[in-house]
Protein backbone atom coordinates (compact mmCIF):
# COMPACT_ATOMS: atom_id res chain seq x y z
CA UNK A 1 0.00 0.00 0.00
CA UNK A 2 1.20 3.24 -0.87
CA UNK A 3 1.06 5.85 1.87
CA UNK A 4 1.27 9.71 2.40
CA UNK A 5 2.53 11.93 5.27
CA UNK A 6 0.61 14.63 6.81
CA UNK A 7 2.65 17.27 8.55
CA UNK A 8 0.97 20.14 10.51
CA UNK A 9 3.87 22.89 12.04
CA UNK A 10 3.97 25.08 14.68
CA UNK A 11 6.50 27.69 14.00
CA UNK A 12 7.79 29.88 17.29
CA UNK A 13 9.46 33.01 16.18
CA UNK A 14 10.92 35.60 18.50
CA UNK A 15 9.44 39.03 17.63
CA UNK A 16 11.95 42.15 17.31
CA UNK A 17 11.12 43.96 19.54
CA UNK A 18 13.59 46.01 21.62
CA UNK A 19 11.67 45.35 25.34
CA UNK A 20 9.79 42.09 26.52
CA UNK A 21 5.98 41.52 26.12
CA UNK A 22 4.62 42.38 29.04
CA UNK A 23 7.37 44.34 30.54
CA UNK A 24 10.41 46.69 30.11
CA UNK A 25 13.00 44.49 30.43
CA UNK A 26 15.36 44.70 27.70
CA UNK A 27 14.30 41.44 25.11
CA UNK A 28 17.97 40.88 23.59
CA UNK A 29 20.04 39.06 26.11
CA UNK A 30 23.32 37.71 23.61
CA UNK A 31 26.24 37.72 25.49
CA UNK A 32 24.67 39.09 28.99
CA UNK A 33 25.08 38.21 32.29
CA UNK A 34 22.72 35.36 33.59
CA UNK A 35 19.44 37.52 34.90
CA UNK A 36 20.56 40.56 34.12
CA UNK A 37 17.37 41.43 31.94
CA UNK A 38 14.97 40.28 34.51
CA UNK A 39 12.47 42.70 36.22
CA UNK A 40 9.75 41.52 39.53
CA UNK A 41 7.25 40.93 36.66
CA UNK A 42 8.85 38.73 34.84
CA UNK A 43 10.48 36.82 36.89
CA UNK A 44 7.02 35.39 38.40
CA UNK A 45 7.55 37.44 41.88
CA UNK A 46 3.48 38.07 43.26
CA UNK A 47 1.24 40.41 42.49
CA UNK A 48 3.04 41.68 39.59
CA UNK A 49 0.55 43.22 36.74
CA UNK A 50 1.69 42.56 33.13
CA UNK A 51 1.94 45.50 30.49
CA UNK A 52 1.41 44.30 26.90
CA UNK A 53 4.26 45.95 24.48
CA UNK A 54 2.14 47.95 21.70
CA UNK A 55 4.72 46.38 19.40
CA UNK A 56 3.90 43.50 19.95
CA UNK A 57 0.18 43.35 18.83
CA UNK A 58 1.44 45.88 15.68
CA UNK A 59 3.86 42.90 14.74
CA UNK A 60 1.26 39.97 15.52
CA UNK A 61 -1.15 41.84 13.06
CA UNK A 62 1.48 42.80 10.47
CA UNK A 63 2.20 38.63 10.61
CA UNK A 64 -1.57 37.81 10.80
CA UNK A 65 -2.01 40.07 7.44
CA UNK A 66 1.50 39.32 5.66
CA UNK A 67 -0.22 35.32 6.07
CA UNK A 68 -3.64 36.62 4.81
CA UNK A 69 -5.27 35.77 7.90
CA UNK A 70 -8.38 37.00 9.60
CA UNK A 71 -7.63 39.85 12.22
CA UNK A 72 -9.52 39.51 15.75
CA UNK A 73 -10.16 43.36 16.46
CA UNK A 74 -10.94 41.76 20.28
CA UNK A 75 -7.84 39.57 20.85
CA UNK A 76 -7.32 38.34 24.28
CA UNK A 77 -4.67 36.47 26.64
CA UNK A 78 -5.05 33.58 28.51
CA UNK A 79 -3.13 31.61 31.03
CA UNK A 80 -1.73 28.18 30.38
CA UNK A 81 -0.46 26.21 33.35
CA UNK A 82 2.61 24.46 33.05
CA UNK A 83 4.44 23.28 36.31
CA UNK A 84 8.48 23.84 35.11
CA UNK A 85 11.24 25.66 36.59
CA UNK A 86 11.45 27.95 33.08
CA UNK A 87 8.36 29.40 34.22
CA UNK A 88 8.47 31.47 37.12
CA UNK A 89 4.75 31.43 37.54
CA UNK A 90 3.93 28.11 36.85
CA UNK A 91 1.97 29.37 33.50
CA UNK A 92 2.97 30.73 30.38
CA UNK A 93 0.50 33.93 29.50
CA UNK A 94 -0.60 33.23 25.69
CA UNK A 95 -3.63 33.35 24.05
CA UNK A 96 -5.99 30.44 23.49
CA UNK A 97 -9.80 31.66 23.16
CA UNK A 98 -9.06 34.71 20.87
CA UNK A 99 -5.76 35.03 19.03
CA UNK A 100 -4.68 37.64 17.28
CA UNK A 101 -5.37 36.22 13.41
CA UNK A 102 -6.96 33.04 12.55
CA UNK A 103 -7.78 31.51 9.13
CA UNK A 104 -4.48 32.23 6.82
CA UNK A 105 -3.05 30.60 3.84
CA UNK A 106 0.20 30.79 2.66
CA UNK A 107 1.15 29.75 -1.12
CA UNK A 108 3.95 27.44 -1.36
CA UNK A 109 5.61 26.30 -4.83
CA UNK A 110 5.71 22.65 -5.70
CA UNK A 111 7.06 20.42 -8.60
CA UNK A 112 3.09 20.29 -9.18
CA UNK A 113 2.81 23.63 -8.93
CA UNK A 114 1.58 26.18 -5.96
CA UNK A 115 -0.22 24.67 -3.05
CA UNK A 116 -2.01 27.10 -0.57
CA UNK A 117 -1.22 25.76 3.11
CA UNK A 118 -4.00 27.03 5.32
CA UNK A 119 -2.78 28.80 8.62
CA UNK A 120 -5.02 28.19 11.46
CA UNK A 121 -3.87 30.60 13.90
CA UNK A 122 -1.39 32.99 14.83
CA UNK A 123 -0.95 33.74 18.66
CA UNK A 124 1.19 36.17 20.69
CA UNK A 125 3.07 34.82 23.79
CA UNK A 126 6.30 35.10 25.89
CA UNK A 127 8.92 32.84 25.85
CA UNK A 128 10.46 30.61 28.96
CA UNK A 129 13.35 31.40 30.44
CA UNK A 130 16.50 28.69 30.19
CA UNK A 131 17.50 25.98 32.14
CA UNK A 132 21.12 24.57 33.17
CA UNK A 133 22.02 21.61 33.91
CA UNK A 134 25.28 20.77 33.74
CA UNK A 135 27.08 23.69 36.41
CA UNK A 136 26.03 21.57 39.44
CA UNK A 137 25.40 18.14 39.88
CA UNK A 138 22.90 18.37 42.69
CA UNK A 139 21.03 21.30 41.41
CA UNK A 140 19.51 22.78 37.96
CA UNK A 141 20.34 26.85 37.35
CA UNK A 142 18.02 28.85 35.90
CA UNK A 143 18.12 32.17 33.47
CA UNK A 144 15.24 34.48 33.42
CA UNK A 145 16.45 36.58 30.68
CA UNK A 146 14.50 34.82 27.81
CA UNK A 147 10.92 35.07 30.19
CA UNK A 148 8.53 36.79 28.42
CA UNK A 149 10.70 37.36 25.53
CA UNK A 150 7.79 38.31 22.87
CA UNK A 151 6.88 35.47 19.96
CA UNK A 152 4.41 34.39 17.88
CA UNK A 153 3.62 30.99 17.46
CA UNK A 154 2.24 30.34 13.97
CA UNK A 155 -0.33 26.91 13.97
CA UNK A 156 -0.54 25.28 10.25
CA UNK A 157 -3.87 22.66 9.63
CA UNK A 158 -1.81 19.46 8.49
CA UNK A 159 -1.28 20.43 4.66
CA UNK A 160 2.11 19.31 4.33
CA UNK A 161 2.86 16.63 2.79
CA UNK A 162 6.67 15.99 2.55
CA UNK A 163 10.09 17.29 3.80
CA UNK A 164 10.49 19.51 0.86
CA UNK A 165 7.05 20.94 1.16
CA UNK A 166 7.97 21.82 4.83
CA UNK A 167 11.16 23.42 3.83
CA UNK A 168 9.40 25.98 0.97
CA UNK A 169 6.66 26.77 3.64
CA UNK A 170 9.45 27.56 6.30
CA UNK A 171 11.22 29.69 3.60
CA UNK A 172 8.24 31.00 2.81
CA UNK A 173 7.37 31.90 6.12
CA UNK A 174 10.85 33.89 6.85
CA UNK A 175 10.50 35.83 3.49
CA UNK A 176 6.79 37.33 4.45
CA UNK A 177 8.17 37.98 7.90
CA UNK A 178 11.31 39.56 7.52
CA UNK A 179 9.86 41.89 4.53
CA UNK A 180 7.53 42.71 6.88
CA UNK A 181 10.09 43.41 9.48
CA UNK A 182 8.56 41.47 12.18
CA UNK A 183 11.11 38.87 12.98
CA UNK A 184 14.62 37.61 12.11
CA UNK A 185 13.27 34.28 11.28
CA UNK A 186 17.16 32.78 11.91
CA UNK A 187 17.10 29.18 13.00
CA UNK A 188 21.07 29.11 13.62
CA UNK A 189 20.07 31.84 16.11
CA UNK A 190 17.50 30.12 17.84
CA UNK A 191 14.92 33.32 16.56
CA UNK A 192 12.51 30.38 14.99
CA UNK A 193 11.95 27.21 16.22
CA UNK A 194 9.61 24.28 14.82
CA UNK A 195 7.23 21.55 16.52
CA UNK A 196 6.42 19.22 13.59
CA UNK A 197 3.49 16.95 14.04
CA UNK A 198 3.25 14.34 11.97
CA UNK A 199 1.11 10.80 10.85
CA UNK A 200 0.79 8.47 7.97
CA UNK A 201 -2.49 7.22 6.64
CA UNK A 202 -2.86 5.45 2.99
CA UNK A 203 -3.08 7.71 -0.01
CA UNK A 204 -6.92 9.51 -0.68
CA UNK A 205 -7.69 8.72 2.94
CA UNK A 206 -9.04 10.97 4.24
CA UNK A 207 -8.87 10.16 7.80
CA UNK A 208 -5.83 10.89 10.06
CA UNK A 209 -3.47 8.01 11.83
CA UNK A 210 -1.86 8.51 15.03
CA UNK A 211 0.12 11.54 15.38
CA UNK A 212 3.40 12.03 17.06
CA UNK A 213 5.07 15.68 17.51
CA UNK A 214 8.72 16.63 18.04
CA UNK A 215 9.36 19.62 19.35
CA UNK A 216 12.16 22.27 18.63
CA UNK A 217 13.71 21.55 15.99
CA UNK A 218 16.28 24.04 15.06
CA UNK A 219 17.45 23.40 11.42
CA UNK A 220 15.82 23.09 8.15
CA UNK A 221 18.23 20.28 7.54
CA UNK A 222 17.12 18.50 10.72
CA UNK A 223 13.46 18.77 9.90
CA UNK A 224 14.16 17.05 7.45
CA UNK A 225 15.94 14.16 8.18
CA UNK A 226 13.19 13.85 11.09
CA UNK A 227 10.49 13.98 8.56
CA UNK A 228 12.15 11.10 6.74
CA UNK A 229 12.83 9.24 9.71
CA UNK A 230 9.36 9.37 11.31
CA UNK A 231 7.59 8.55 8.09
CA UNK A 232 9.35 4.98 7.99
CA UNK A 233 9.04 4.53 11.71
CA UNK A 234 4.91 5.32 11.09
CA UNK A 235 4.98 2.76 8.01
CA UNK A 236 7.19 0.24 9.40
CA UNK A 237 4.99 -0.07 12.40
CA UNK A 238 1.16 0.01 10.47
CA UNK A 239 2.74 -2.45 7.90
CA UNK A 240 4.70 -4.74 10.28
CA UNK A 241 3.55 -4.30 13.40
CA UNK A 242 7.08 -3.23 14.83
CA UNK A 243 5.46 -0.98 17.29
CA UNK A 244 2.52 0.54 18.45
CA UNK A 245 2.06 3.89 17.57
CA UNK A 246 0.95 6.14 19.92
CA UNK A 247 0.20 10.15 20.47
CA UNK A 248 3.42 11.08 21.95
CA UNK A 249 5.87 14.21 22.41
CA UNK A 250 9.10 12.69 20.71
CA UNK A 251 12.94 13.89 20.53
CA UNK A 252 14.98 14.02 17.85
CA UNK A 253 18.52 13.10 18.09
CA UNK A 254 20.42 14.68 14.79
CA UNK A 255 23.32 12.80 15.64
CA UNK A 256 22.40 9.68 15.84
CA UNK A 257 19.74 10.04 13.52
CA UNK A 258 16.87 8.60 15.19
CA UNK A 259 13.58 10.17 17.65
CA UNK A 260 12.98 9.09 21.07
CA UNK A 261 9.69 9.27 22.92
CA UNK A 262 9.52 12.23 25.37
CA UNK A 263 6.45 11.89 27.34
CA UNK A 264 2.67 11.30 26.31
CA UNK A 265 1.36 14.37 24.76
CA UNK A 266 -0.61 16.59 26.79
CA UNK A 267 -4.24 17.52 25.66
CA UNK A 268 -5.34 20.84 25.80
CA UNK A 269 -7.27 20.52 28.84
CA UNK A 270 -4.27 19.33 30.54
CA UNK A 271 -3.06 22.93 30.49
CA UNK A 272 -6.22 23.92 31.84
CA UNK A 273 -6.38 27.74 29.70
CA UNK A 274 -8.44 30.04 30.89
CA UNK A 275 -8.74 33.82 30.43
CA UNK A 276 -5.37 35.90 32.19
CA UNK A 277 -7.94 38.05 34.60
CA UNK A 278 -4.43 40.44 34.87
CA UNK A 279 -4.30 41.55 31.12
CA UNK A 280 -7.53 43.27 30.01
CA UNK A 281 -8.67 42.81 26.35
CA UNK A 282 -6.41 43.85 23.31
CA UNK A 283 -9.08 46.12 20.98
CA UNK A 284 -7.74 47.27 17.70
CA UNK A 285 -9.62 49.92 16.45
CA UNK A 286 -9.72 51.26 12.51
CA UNK A 287 -7.20 53.43 13.16
CA UNK A 288 -4.72 51.12 14.58
CA UNK A 289 -5.75 48.32 12.20
CA UNK A 290 -5.15 50.69 8.96
CA UNK A 291 -2.07 51.81 10.24
CA UNK A 292 -0.43 48.17 10.28
CA UNK A 293 -2.64 47.46 6.70
CA UNK A 294 -1.09 50.50 5.09
CA UNK A 295 2.18 49.77 6.58
CA UNK A 296 2.87 46.38 4.96
CA UNK A 297 5.45 45.93 2.21
CA UNK A 298 4.88 44.89 -1.15
CA UNK A 299 6.04 40.97 -1.45
CA UNK A 300 9.02 39.80 -3.08
CA UNK A 301 7.84 38.31 -6.35
CA UNK A 302 5.86 41.84 -6.97
CA UNK A 303 8.85 43.72 -6.74
CA UNK A 304 10.84 41.50 -9.05
CA UNK A 305 8.07 41.74 -11.64
CA UNK A 306 8.10 45.55 -11.15
CA UNK A 307 11.82 45.86 -11.27
CA UNK A 308 12.52 43.75 -14.15
CA UNK A 309 9.57 45.26 -16.42
CA UNK A 310 9.25 48.71 -15.36
CA UNK A 311 12.67 49.78 -14.12
CA UNK A 312 14.70 47.36 -17.00
CA UNK A 313 16.46 45.74 -15.02
CA UNK A 314 17.55 41.93 -15.83
CA UNK A 315 16.57 39.02 -13.96
CA UNK A 316 19.64 38.41 -12.17
CA UNK A 317 19.59 41.53 -10.92
CA UNK A 318 16.36 41.67 -9.73
CA UNK A 319 16.68 38.21 -7.77
CA UNK A 320 19.68 39.88 -6.17
CA UNK A 321 17.34 42.84 -4.67
CA UNK A 322 14.52 41.07 -3.60
CA UNK A 323 16.66 38.73 -1.10
CA UNK A 324 16.15 41.45 1.52
CA UNK A 325 13.68 44.30 1.88
CA UNK A 326 16.52 46.05 3.13
CA UNK A 327 18.47 46.07 -0.25
CA UNK A 328 15.12 46.73 -2.20
CA UNK A 329 14.37 49.67 0.14
CA UNK A 330 17.76 51.25 -0.61
CA UNK A 331 17.81 50.36 -3.84
CA UNK A 332 14.61 52.26 -4.44
CA UNK A 333 15.70 55.28 -2.63
CA UNK A 334 19.29 55.77 -4.99
CA UNK A 335 17.01 55.39 -7.84
CA UNK A 336 14.30 57.89 -6.94
CA UNK A 337 17.66 60.18 -6.40
CA UNK A 338 19.62 59.50 -9.06
CA UNK A 339 16.97 58.55 -11.74
CA UNK A 340 19.10 54.98 -13.20
CA UNK A 341 17.77 51.75 -12.26
CA UNK A 342 21.15 50.07 -13.81
CA UNK A 343 23.41 52.55 -11.81
CA UNK A 344 21.74 52.10 -8.63
CA UNK A 345 21.47 48.18 -8.89
CA UNK A 346 24.77 47.96 -9.90
CA UNK A 347 26.20 49.77 -6.66
CA UNK A 348 24.18 47.41 -4.21
CA UNK A 349 24.65 44.62 -5.81
CA UNK A 350 28.22 45.05 -6.47
CA UNK A 351 29.52 47.14 -3.28
CA UNK A 352 26.92 46.63 -0.97
CA UNK A 353 26.01 43.28 -0.85
CA UNK A 354 30.03 42.37 -1.20
CA UNK A 355 31.05 45.22 1.94
CA UNK A 356 27.69 42.87 3.71
CA UNK A 357 29.29 39.86 2.89
CA UNK A 358 32.98 40.69 3.86
CA UNK A 359 31.67 42.21 7.20
CA UNK A 360 29.66 39.11 8.14
CA UNK A 361 26.05 40.71 8.13
CA UNK A 362 23.06 39.87 7.07
CA UNK A 363 21.32 41.93 4.13
CA UNK A 364 18.43 42.63 6.32
CA UNK A 365 21.53 44.54 8.76
CA UNK A 366 22.29 47.31 6.13
CA UNK A 367 21.96 50.36 7.57
CA UNK A 368 23.28 52.84 4.20
CA UNK A 369 20.62 54.94 3.63
CA UNK A 370 19.52 54.56 -0.01
CA UNK A 371 18.95 58.38 -0.52
CA UNK A 372 22.57 59.49 0.42
CA UNK A 373 23.95 56.06 -1.71
CA UNK A 374 21.78 58.19 -4.82
CA UNK A 375 23.58 61.60 -4.12
CA UNK A 376 27.05 59.08 -4.09
CA UNK A 377 25.94 57.66 -7.52
CA UNK A 378 25.20 61.44 -9.10
CA UNK A 379 28.15 62.35 -7.55
CA UNK A 380 30.56 59.57 -9.68
CA UNK A 381 28.33 60.11 -12.78
CA UNK A 382 28.90 63.71 -12.95
CA UNK A 383 32.24 63.18 -12.86
CA UNK A 384 33.10 64.66 -9.66
CA UNK A 385 34.37 61.63 -7.83
CA UNK A 386 36.33 58.63 -9.01
CA UNK A 387 34.78 55.72 -8.48
CA UNK A 388 37.61 54.26 -6.37
CA UNK A 389 37.39 57.02 -4.17
CA UNK A 390 33.47 56.93 -4.08
CA UNK A 391 34.23 53.14 -2.64
CA UNK A 392 35.80 54.25 -0.01
CA UNK A 393 33.30 56.95 0.90
CA UNK A 394 30.39 53.78 0.44
CA UNK A 395 32.51 52.11 3.35
CA UNK A 396 32.74 54.81 5.56
CA UNK A 397 28.65 55.30 5.24
CA UNK A 398 28.66 51.73 6.64
CA UNK A 399 30.00 52.86 10.45
CA UNK A 400 28.48 56.66 9.56
CA UNK A 401 24.94 56.65 8.50
CA UNK A 402 24.66 60.88 9.13
CA UNK A 403 27.29 61.03 6.07
CA UNK A 404 26.70 63.54 3.32
CA UNK A 405 29.02 62.56 0.17
CA UNK A 406 29.07 66.09 -1.50
CA UNK A 407 31.06 67.24 1.81
CA UNK A 408 32.50 64.45 2.79
CA UNK A 409 33.83 64.35 -0.53
CA UNK A 410 35.75 67.97 -0.11
CA UNK A 411 36.68 67.10 3.48
CA UNK A 412 38.33 64.23 2.62
CA UNK A 413 39.95 66.05 -0.50
CA UNK A 414 38.17 63.44 -3.12
CA UNK A 415 36.20 66.22 -5.26
CA UNK A 416 37.82 65.54 -8.71
CA UNK A 417 39.80 68.98 -10.25
CA UNK A 418 38.94 70.54 -12.69
CA UNK A 419 42.25 72.61 -12.54
CA UNK A 420 43.65 71.56 -15.74
CA UNK A 421 46.88 73.71 -14.77
CA UNK A 422 47.35 71.41 -12.20
CA UNK A 423 46.74 68.32 -14.04
CA UNK A 424 49.51 69.72 -16.76
CA UNK A 425 52.08 69.86 -14.19
CA UNK A 426 51.42 66.74 -12.63
CA UNK A 427 51.34 65.27 -15.95
CA UNK A 428 55.00 67.07 -16.82
CA UNK A 429 56.70 66.12 -13.71
CA UNK A 430 55.75 62.35 -14.72
CA UNK A 431 56.46 62.39 -18.59
CA UNK A 432 59.77 64.03 -17.59
CA UNK A 433 60.86 61.33 -14.48
CA UNK A 434 59.86 58.71 -16.70
CA UNK A 435 61.70 58.58 -20.35
CA UNK A 436 61.85 55.15 -20.56
CA UNK A 437 57.99 54.34 -20.34
CA UNK A 438 57.28 57.09 -22.63
CA UNK A 439 60.48 55.76 -25.04
CA UNK A 440 58.69 52.18 -24.31
CA UNK A 441 54.66 53.19 -25.67
CA UNK A 442 56.33 55.34 -28.42
CA UNK A 443 57.68 52.10 -29.28
CA UNK A 444 54.06 50.79 -29.42
CA UNK A 445 54.14 48.77 -26.04
CA UNK A 446 50.47 50.02 -24.78
CA UNK A 447 51.03 48.74 -21.64
CA UNK A 448 53.47 52.07 -20.87
CA UNK A 449 50.43 54.28 -21.33
CA UNK A 450 48.56 52.42 -18.66
CA UNK A 451 51.86 52.68 -16.34
CA UNK A 452 51.96 56.62 -16.99
CA UNK A 453 48.31 57.10 -16.76
CA UNK A 454 48.42 55.31 -13.40
CA UNK A 455 51.19 57.22 -11.78
CA UNK A 456 49.61 60.71 -12.38
CA UNK A 457 46.39 59.18 -11.26
CA UNK A 458 48.10 58.02 -8.27
CA UNK A 459 49.81 62.01 -7.65
CA UNK A 460 46.23 63.53 -8.38
CA UNK A 461 44.91 61.33 -5.72
CA UNK A 462 41.99 60.18 -8.37
CA UNK A 463 40.74 62.87 -8.35
CA UNK A 464 40.56 63.87 -12.17
CA UNK A 465 38.40 62.98 -15.13
CA UNK A 466 39.95 59.64 -16.81
CA UNK A 467 39.41 61.12 -20.17
CA UNK A 468 40.52 64.68 -19.80
CA UNK A 469 43.87 62.88 -17.82
CA UNK A 470 44.05 60.86 -20.90
CA UNK A 471 44.44 63.65 -23.86
CA UNK A 472 46.80 65.95 -21.68
CA UNK A 473 49.03 62.47 -21.17
CA UNK A 474 48.86 61.64 -24.68
CA UNK A 475 49.38 65.45 -25.74
CA UNK A 476 52.58 65.66 -23.34
CA UNK A 477 54.06 62.47 -24.64
CA UNK A 478 53.95 63.93 -28.24
CA UNK A 479 56.08 66.31 -27.34
CA UNK A 480 58.35 64.70 -25.45
CA UNK B 1 -17.84 14.10 37.44
CA UNK B 2 -16.27 10.42 38.58
CA UNK B 3 -13.44 9.81 40.85
CA UNK B 4 -11.16 8.87 37.71
CA UNK B 5 -11.77 12.98 36.72
CA UNK B 6 -10.78 14.18 39.66
CA UNK B 7 -7.68 12.22 40.23
CA UNK B 8 -6.62 13.42 37.19
CA UNK B 9 -7.58 17.51 37.84
CA UNK B 10 -5.88 16.73 41.45
CA UNK B 11 -2.84 15.27 39.69
CA UNK B 12 -2.81 18.57 37.24
CA UNK B 13 -3.18 21.15 40.33
CA UNK B 14 -0.82 19.28 42.84
CA UNK B 15 -3.15 18.60 44.98
CA UNK B 16 -3.77 15.82 47.61
CA UNK B 17 -7.46 15.84 48.76
CA UNK B 18 -8.93 13.52 51.67
CA UNK B 19 -12.05 11.28 51.08
CA UNK B 20 -14.25 13.81 52.68
CA UNK B 21 -12.71 16.40 49.99
CA UNK B 22 -13.28 14.51 47.07
CA UNK B 23 -16.76 14.01 47.70
CA UNK B 24 -17.70 17.43 48.34
CA UNK B 25 -15.98 18.21 44.89
CA UNK B 26 -17.76 15.47 43.31
CA UNK B 27 -20.87 17.09 44.36
CA UNK B 28 -20.20 20.16 43.78
CA UNK B 29 -19.00 19.73 40.33
CA UNK B 30 -22.04 17.91 39.82
CA UNK B 31 -24.57 20.33 40.77
CA UNK B 32 -22.70 23.04 38.60
CA UNK B 33 -22.91 20.94 35.37
CA UNK B 34 -27.16 20.89 35.79
CA UNK B 35 -26.78 23.96 35.96
CA UNK B 36 -25.31 24.38 32.78
CA UNK B 37 -27.62 21.80 31.43
CA UNK B 38 -30.68 24.18 32.73
CA UNK B 39 -28.93 27.48 30.92
CA UNK B 40 -28.36 24.63 27.76
CA UNK B 41 -31.88 23.64 27.82
CA UNK B 42 -33.58 27.65 27.75
CA UNK B 43 -31.58 29.25 25.68
CA UNK B 44 -30.07 29.55 22.11
CA UNK B 45 -26.24 30.65 22.63
CA UNK B 46 -25.21 30.07 19.35
CA UNK B 47 -25.46 33.61 18.32
CA UNK B 48 -24.00 35.58 21.48
CA UNK B 49 -20.65 36.90 20.93
CA UNK B 50 -18.30 35.69 23.60
CA UNK B 51 -17.74 37.81 27.11
CA UNK B 52 -14.59 38.53 26.16
CA UNK B 53 -13.80 40.13 29.80
CA UNK B 54 -16.09 39.95 33.02
CA UNK B 55 -15.61 43.98 33.19
CA UNK B 56 -16.24 46.57 29.57
CA UNK B 57 -12.74 47.76 29.90
CA UNK B 58 -9.78 46.84 27.57
CA UNK B 59 -5.98 46.67 28.28
CA UNK B 60 -3.57 49.87 28.15
CA UNK B 61 -0.40 49.59 25.93
CA UNK B 62 3.17 50.52 26.65
CA UNK B 63 5.61 51.79 24.14
CA UNK B 64 8.23 49.27 23.01
CA UNK B 65 10.76 51.29 25.13
CA UNK B 66 13.87 49.24 27.44
CA UNK B 67 13.82 50.62 30.90
CA UNK B 68 16.50 48.97 33.73
CA UNK B 69 15.80 49.57 36.68
CA UNK B 70 16.17 46.41 38.94
CA UNK B 71 19.37 44.48 39.92
CA UNK B 72 20.18 41.24 40.02
CA UNK B 73 20.79 41.16 43.10
CA UNK B 74 17.84 42.98 45.03
CA UNK B 75 15.30 40.42 42.76
CA UNK B 76 17.36 37.50 44.44
CA UNK B 77 16.93 38.57 48.38
CA UNK B 78 15.19 35.76 49.12
CA UNK B 79 15.94 33.06 46.81
CA UNK B 80 16.91 30.17 48.71
CA UNK B 81 19.66 29.18 46.84
CA UNK B 82 22.08 31.01 44.04
CA UNK B 83 25.24 30.51 42.27
CA UNK B 84 26.82 33.09 39.58
CA UNK B 85 23.65 34.80 39.14
CA UNK B 86 21.54 31.87 38.42
CA UNK B 87 18.30 31.12 40.25
CA UNK B 88 19.06 27.26 41.99
CA UNK B 89 16.10 24.83 41.76
CA UNK B 90 16.26 21.27 42.77
CA UNK B 91 17.67 19.48 39.73
CA UNK B 92 15.44 18.73 36.79
CA UNK B 93 16.50 17.00 33.48
CA UNK B 94 13.85 15.57 31.40
ZN1 LIG C 1 11.01 42.10 33.11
Amino acid sequence: MRYETVIGLEVHVELATDSKIFCSCSAHSYGAEPNDHVCPACCGMPGMLPVVNRRVVDFGMKAGMMLNCHINRVTTFDKKSYYYPDLPAAYQTTQWFAPVAVNGTVEIDTPAGKKAIRIKQIHMEEDAGKLVHDLREDTTHVDFNRTSVPLIEIVSQPDLSSAAEVEAYLERLKTLLRYARVAECEMAHGTMRCDVNLSIRPEGSTEYGVRTEMKNMNSIEAIKRAIEYETARHIDAVENGTEVLVQETRRWDDVKGKSYAMRTKETAGDYRYFPDPNVMPVVIDDEWYDSIADSLPELPEVKFERYTSEMGLGEYDAEQLTRSIALCECFESAVEVCGSAKDAANWVISEIMSILNTKGMTYDMLTVNGETLGRLIVLVRDGKVGRANARRILADMFDDATIDPEAYAEKMGFIVSNDTGLIESVVKAVVAADPASVAAYKGGREKALMALFGKCMKELRGNCDPQVLRVVLLAEIEKA
Amino acid sequence: MNRETLRRLEMLNQLSLTEEQKDDVIRFFDAREADFEVIDKFFDTADVERMVHVMPVMTVVREDKVIKKFEREALQQNAPETDEGYWCVPRVLE
